[in-house]
């Protein structure tokens, strides 16, 4: 069955990305205007929630209810806090800076999984960061946490990737699904799921699916069956936990950046796009998982 | 002699016939900036701390001694010196200008305007009538803001990027220009008649005028330039004669007062901040990261505080 898609908001600047529902609305970023805005699906509105955001890409609740984003220009992870300011968090590995971070995932202990792309200089939306010092040497997947005395630190988690960018994790924590998508063009990009470990680090990958070099997964979801829903491409396709093609459904005019579940039954899939826009789809016959909404509603009850 | 070029009609007086540019200090971990001469001391004074490897500090060195720590854990980046001789800090990631008082407390001098945290101030100019001025771009809270830590808001706030003015003796304070991409350094005509700031991303030195009660007046482009070499628009300073000394692309360009460029001094590295010291006020010192250069130039620099 096609799946009715439809245009709730925008197009504006440049991609959206990093939806996320907050248990009223949908929250999503616009990378280029450096804006967080709020789309209530209730009035059809749309609302500045925040500006000045550093190209932040990725959004995620904490297991605090707060709001963590991927500030791409800023080369970190940085937390919005509900009085309006913004505060990071760590932002060295081992000494040094990271790249440009894409996308994040949240755990149940509060970590956050997020990956480090390093986009060529003048290849992506966002402008390259003025380079004072050399960043680490590679592109990992790092979690971001805190350490017994309550600080942050980052440890880096994968060892095996050159440009990950979509992440998500599996309802039961035990798999950490990673789109590798090497920028070289040659390489093809893959699906991955990295098995989690019992002390927390990741063993060997099974590669899902692998797709022609730069046609690749970008963001993703989990439903409440924990299948994946990614953007693939043009169009959006829904992969079972062992890489089995479950749905293929096209997308556009511009093609999907990220998407989540919202609505206040979780049951519309939200899908941001490179141009900008939003797009809600009400009829998918999936819904996201009620116990993984961290949003600062359900936070409360 | 130093190396230079773009010479036109006049340059000897800004650059004698020897010399050449002296590493005085180096190895540092962090930005060295804020240099400032103490004229009482015969010292240099710098803050330390822009790329937040450790905690920012203000030095003071005396040539021919080790530096000596005045403070550490602080959050610093231009630095001058009002009349009272006590140093005057923009706070950059800390999102303040503060004082740093003879007896070592810190004074918070400005944090807010209209309620809201400014951005990250990085140069300033103390007035005769004790007025100060400094640049408020927002670079410090993206990457460029290395020195901000967990404890710091990183959320810009104003919609604008100024120069800020603080009443003497008072907590008021105005943005007395907004309309900048990025300004930078700023500095004084020797009659404190025009004030000069820069624009960084702009690549050019806007002049403005300064009316009896403080306010600017009638902003233009004073001189411009494009970047055939590393180096850019950062601090200025000017001499006796109302030259001005900016650092940008390929060295610092000495510009005389109609806006034509006499000379461009090419040093080893590029530099990011300057000051005129030395017991002539003919030296310039030169921040280039984590190293410190030092020049003998022919004319003298302004003398700053006590006047």
């Amino acid at each position: 069955m096609a799946w009715d898609i439809e245009h709730v908001a925008g197009p504006y600047e440049g991609p959206a990305d990093g939806p996320v529902w907050d248990g009223e609305a949908l929250l999503f970023a616009l990378v280029v205007e450096s804006r967080i805005v709020r789309y209530h699906p209730a009035t059809g509105r749309v609302a500045e929630h925040r500006r000045y955001t550093g190209n932040t890409t990725g959004l995620a609740f904490g297991r605090d209810g707060r709001l963590y984003g991927c500030q791409t220009s800023g080369q970190r992870v940085v937390r919005f806090d509900v009085d309006g300011s913004m505060s990071m968090l760590a932002e060295r590995l081992d000494g040094r800076l990271h790249n440009q971070p894409d996308d994040l995932a949240v755990d149940a202990a509060g970590r956050i999984w997020f990956t480090d792309p390093a986009p060529a200089p003048g290849s992506g939306w966002v402008p390259a960061p003025i380079v004072m010092e050399p960043p680490v040497d590679h592109a990992s997947v790092l979690r971001l946490e805190r350490d017994d005395d309550g600080a942050w630190r980052i440890r880096r988690m994968t060892f095996d990737t050159v440009f990950p960018t979509g992440i998500a994790l599996s309802h039961d924590e035990q798999t950490l699904y990673v789109a590798e998508n090497p920028d070289d063009g040659a390489r093809r990009s893959e699906l991955r799921a990295y098995p989690i470990v019992a002390d927390g680090t990741l063993g060997s990958p099974t590669i899902l699916e692998s797709f022609e070099a730069g046609s690749g997964v970008q963001g993703m979801c989990l439903d409440a069956d924990g299948d994946l829903v990614a953007c693939l491409g043009s169009a959006i396709a829904v992969f079972s936990p062992t890489g089995e093609l479950l749905e293929h459904q096209p997308f556009g005019p511009a093609r999907p950046t990220n998407c989540a579940f919202g609505d206040p039954g979780l049951d519309a899939l939200y899908v941001t796009a490179e141009d900008g826009r939003l797009c809600r789809i009400a009829n998918t016959g999936r819904r996201g998982l009620r116990s993984n909404d961290r949003s600062p509603a359900a936070m409360e009850n | 002699m130093l190396e230079i070029d773009k010479q036109s009609e006049g340059w000897e007086r800004i650059v004698g016939s020897t010399g050449e540019p002296e590493l005085v200090l180096s190895d540092y971990p962090n930005f060295i900036d804020g240099p400032v001469w103490h004229a009482g001391e015969q010292c240099l004074y710098f803050t330390e701390g822009w790329m937040n490897v450790s905690p920012g500090k203000i030095w003071k060195w005396r040539p021919g001694s080790a530096p000596e720590l005045v403070l550490d854990g602080c959050k610093a980046l231009g630095a001058t010196f009002d009349d009272a001789g006590r140093l005057v800090v923009c706070g950059w990631a800390g999102r303040n200008v503060w004082r740093l008082e003879h007896d070592g407390s810190a004074t918070v001098l400005a944090s807010h305007y209209g309620g809201m945290r400014i951005n990250t101030p990085n140069d300033v100019v103390v007035h005769s009538s004790g007025a100060i001025y400094w640049t408020d771009p927002s670079r410090g809270l993206g990457g460029n803001g290395r020195a901000a830590d967990g404890d710091d808001d990183a959320q810009r706030y104003l919609d604008f990027h100024a120069v800020f003015r603080l009443w003497p003796g008072s907590s008021h304070l105005e943005p007395v220009a907004d309309d900048f991409w990025s300004p930078n350094g700023l500095t004084f005509s020797p009659d404190e008649r025009l004030l000069y700031v820069n624009d960084t991303p702009r690549q050019h030195i806007r002049v403005f005028d300064v009316e009896p009660d403080g306010m600017l007046a009638n902003g233009r482009v004073f001189y411009e330039a494009e970047a055939d070499l590393p180096g850019v628009f950062d601090a200025m300073k000017v001499d006796v004669e109302g030259n001005v000394y900016c650092t940008g692309p390929g060295g610092i360009h000495v510009i005389a007062p109609d806006g034509s460029l006499l000379v461009r001094i090419k040093l080893p590295d590029p530099v990011f901040n300057i000051a005129w010291g030395g017991p002539d006020w003919t030296s310039m010192f030169c921040t280039a990261l984590g190293s410190l250069y030092r020049i003998e130039l022919e004319l003298p620099g302004v003398p700053v505080g006590k006047r």
